[in-house]
C-alpha cells in the first residue's frame, strides 16, 4: 500500500500494464504445459499464411500484410482527402464550408462498417471516364471505405490544429500585409502540421484496426484468411489462432500509439 | 495645423463590439514626423483606434484616411494589402512567428509580402537587428528570447517593411521592468529619427518625454489632446485630471 502511493501516476500505469502482460505470459504457459503446446504448433504451421496469405510465406497475396498495405494506402488518400475537406471547412466562403461541414460530420457519425458496405455497394465494378476505364477491385473499395472516415476525422484534426494557433499570429500578419493564402502557407500551416502530427499518428493506428472490417469487401486480409482456416482446423483451435491475429495488431498498433502519445506531449510543453 | 496635410485622419470614427460602443466619434489627426501617444483607462478604445488605422478592425461609421489610403471605404483585405504595406503595427503580445529565427521573423514580409530582393532584405534585416541591440540573436527561436528582446524583433520587423507610419499598442505591457527601458530606448531613436509614431501606453513618464502631442481617451472619446508639458501639468478636463491623479 505504501509503496503504491509512493508511485506515479505513471508508474502505477506502466505497473499494471507489466502485471497484465506477465498474467497472459504465465497463462500461457501454464496452458501450454496442460497440453496447449499442440495447439499452438497448428497455429505455428499457419503462421506464414495469416502473414502473407501464401503458405510458404512467399509470395505476398493477403494476410496480415494486406492490413498493412490497405492502412497504408487508406491513410494516405485519407490525408489527401482530409486536408481539402479540413481546409474546406475553414473557408470563409459560405457555400463551400457548409456543405463540407455537412459532409465532414455525415462520415464522422457513421459507423465504418456501414460506410465501407456502401462503398461496396455504390461503387461499380468499374467506371469509364473519358474512354478510360478504371475498375473498382475490392481492394481499391475497401481502401476508399475506411479512407472515407478517416478522411473526415483527419479534417478535424486540420481544423482543431489551425484554430489551436493563437489570433495574434493572424493579426501579425495581417499587419505586415499578408494575404489569406499567404498566412496559411507562410505562418499557420508551419505551426498547425506539428500539432497534428500526433493526431495524425493516432488516427492511423485506429485505421489498422479497422482495417478488420476489410474482410467483407472479400479481399484476402488476414482476418478472411482465418475464417478459412478454421474450416479446416480442429474447432479446439480456434480460440489460439484469434488470440494470435489479436497479438498481431496489437503488436503493430501499440508502438504507434505510444509514439502518438510521446508526441502529443512533446507539443504540449512546446513554448509559444 | 491644418487637417488636409495630416498623414492620418480620422473624423468622427465609431464602433461597436455587438451591443457595446467602444469608439464613440474619434476625430484626430498625424502630421508626418509626428509622435503622438494615447493614453487613458483601460477599455476606452485606445487599442480599436490603432486597429481602425490600419484597418484590422473595420469601423462602423466615420472617415479613415492614411496617406492617399480612404481606410474607410476599404472593404476586403486584398485592398487594405497596399495600406498595410505603409502602416506597420508593434503588439503587445510581440506575436513573432515562433517557427523562425530572429532574422528570419524580419526578412520573411519584405521577400514574401513586397517581393524584394533577398540578399538586399537580409542585409536590411541585420542593420536592424543591430540598431536594436540584438546582432548576436539573429539565429535565436522567438522562444529563445525574453520579452524585451522579442519586442525589439519585433519592432525590427515592422521597421524591415519600411514603414510610414508604425502603431505601437501597449508594447511594453507584457514586459518585466528591466526590460521595458530597452524597448522604450528603441522607440526613442525612432522618433528621433523623425518616423511617424502613434503610441498607447501606461508610460506617463515616457509618454511625456517622447511626443509631441498626447491624447487623452475615457469611455470612446478622446477628451483631450495637448502637448505633453499642457496635458500633465494642466489638464482642462475634469476626467483627464482625475486619470492623471491616479496613475502619476
Amino acid at each position: 500500500m505504501i509503496a503504491g502511493s509512493m508511485l506515479s501516476y505513471e508508474g502505477k500505469k506502466r505497473a499494471v500494464l507489466l502485471l497484465i502482460a506477465l498474467g497472459v505470459v504465465i497463462w500461457i504457459a501454464v496452458d501450454a504445459a496442460a497440453g496447449g503446446s499442440a495447439h499452438w504448433s497448428r497455429v505455428l504451421v499457419r503462421l506464414p499464411l495469416l502473414l502473407t496469405g501464401s503458405a510458404s510465406g512467399w509470395p505476398i497475396t493477403g494476410g496480415f500484410v494486406l492490413n498493412i498495405i490497405l492502412s497504408i494506402a487508406s491513410m494516405a488518400l485519407a490525408t489527401v482527402l482530409g486536408t481539402i475537406m479540413g481546409l474546406a471547412t475553414l473557408a470563409r466562403f459560405g457555400p463551400i464550408r457548409v456543405p463540407s461541414f455537412l459532409l465532414m460530420n455525415f462520415l464522422r457519425n457513421s459507423p465504418w462498417l456501414v460506410l465501407l458496405f456502401a462503398t461496396l455497394y455504390f461503387l461499380p465494378f468499374e467506371m469509364h471516364v473519358f474512354g478510360m476505364t478504371i475498375p473498382f477491385p475490392p481492394f481499391v473499395k475497401a481502401v476508399i471505405g475506411l479512407a472515407l472516415p478517416t478522411a473526415a476525422n483527419f479534417s478535424e484534426v486540420i481544423r482543431g490544429a489551425v484554430q489551436s494557433i493563437h489570433s495574434g499570429q493572424w493579426e501579425a500578419a495581417r499587419s505586415l500585409g499578408y494575404s489569406t493564402g499567404q498566412i496559411y502557407r507562410h505562418v499557420i500551416m508551419p505551426q498547425a502540421l506539428r500539432r497534428m502530427i500526433p493526431g495524425w499518428t493516432n488516427l492511423y493506428a485506429l485505421l489498422m484496426i479497422a482495417t478488420a472490417l476489410a474482410t467483407v469487401t472479400g479481399i484476402q486480409d488476414v482476418l478472411t484468411i482465418l475464417n478459412t482456416l478454421l474450416a479446416v482446423e480442429n474447432e479446439r483451435v480456434i480460440v489460439y489462432f484469434y488470440l494470435t491475429v489479436l497479438f498481431l495488431f496489437i503488436a503493430y498498433c501499440y508502438p504507434i500509439a505510444a509514439i502518438a502519445r510521446r508526441r502529443e506531449r512533446a507539443v504540449k510543453g512546446e513554448s509559444l | 495645423m491644418n487637417r488636409i496635410d495630416a498623414l492620418i485622419e480620422l473624423d468622427n470614427v465609431r464602433k461597436s463590439f455587438g451591443d457595446v460602443p467602444v469608439l464613440k466619434g474619434i476625430s484626430m489627426f498625424v502630421q508626418k514626423g509626428e509622435a503622438v501617444c494615447i493614453i487613458g483607462p483601460s477599455g476606452s478604445g485606445k487599442s480599436t483606434i490603432l486597429r481602425c488605422i490600419n484597418g484590422l478592425i473595420p469601423v462602423d461609421k466615420g472617415f479613415v484616411r492614411v496617406g492617399a489610403h480612404r481606410v474607410h471605404e476599404m472593404k476586403s483585405e486584398r485592398q487594405m494589402r497596399a495600406l498595410r504595406h505603409q502602416v506597420a503595427m508593434v503588439f503587445q503580445q510581440y506575436n513573432l512567428f515562433p517557427h523562425r529565427t530572429a532574422l528570419e521573423n524580419i526578412m520573411m514580409a519584405p521577400i514574401q509580402v513586397l517581393g524584394h530582393d533577398r540578399a538586399e532584405v537580409e542585409e536590411r534585416a541585420r542593420k536592424l537587428l543591430k540598431k536594436v541591440r540584438l546582432s548576436e540573436k539573429a539565429d535565436s527561436y522567438p522562444g529563445q528570447l525574453s520579452g524585451g528582446q522579442q519586442q525589439r524583433v519585433a519592432i525590427a520587423r515592422a521597421l524591415a517593411m519600411q514603414p510610414d507610419v508604425i502603431l505601437f499598442d501597449e508594447v511594453t505591457a507584457a514586459l518585466d521592468p528591466e526590460t521595458v527601458k530597452d524597448v522604450l530606448f528603441a522607440i526613442r531613436e525612432l522618433v528621433e529619427e523623425g518616423l511617424t509614431c502613434i503610441l498607447v501606453t501606461h508610460e506617463m513618464k515616457f509618454a511625456r518625454d517622447v511626443s509631441q502631442r498626447v491624447c487623452f481617451t475615457d469611455h470612446g472619446l478622446i477628451v483631450e489632446s495637448a502637448p505633453p508639458a499642457e496635458l500633465f501639468d494642466n489638464p482642462r478636463d475634469p476626467r483627464t485630471r482625475e486619470f492623471l491623479g491616479q496613475v502619476l
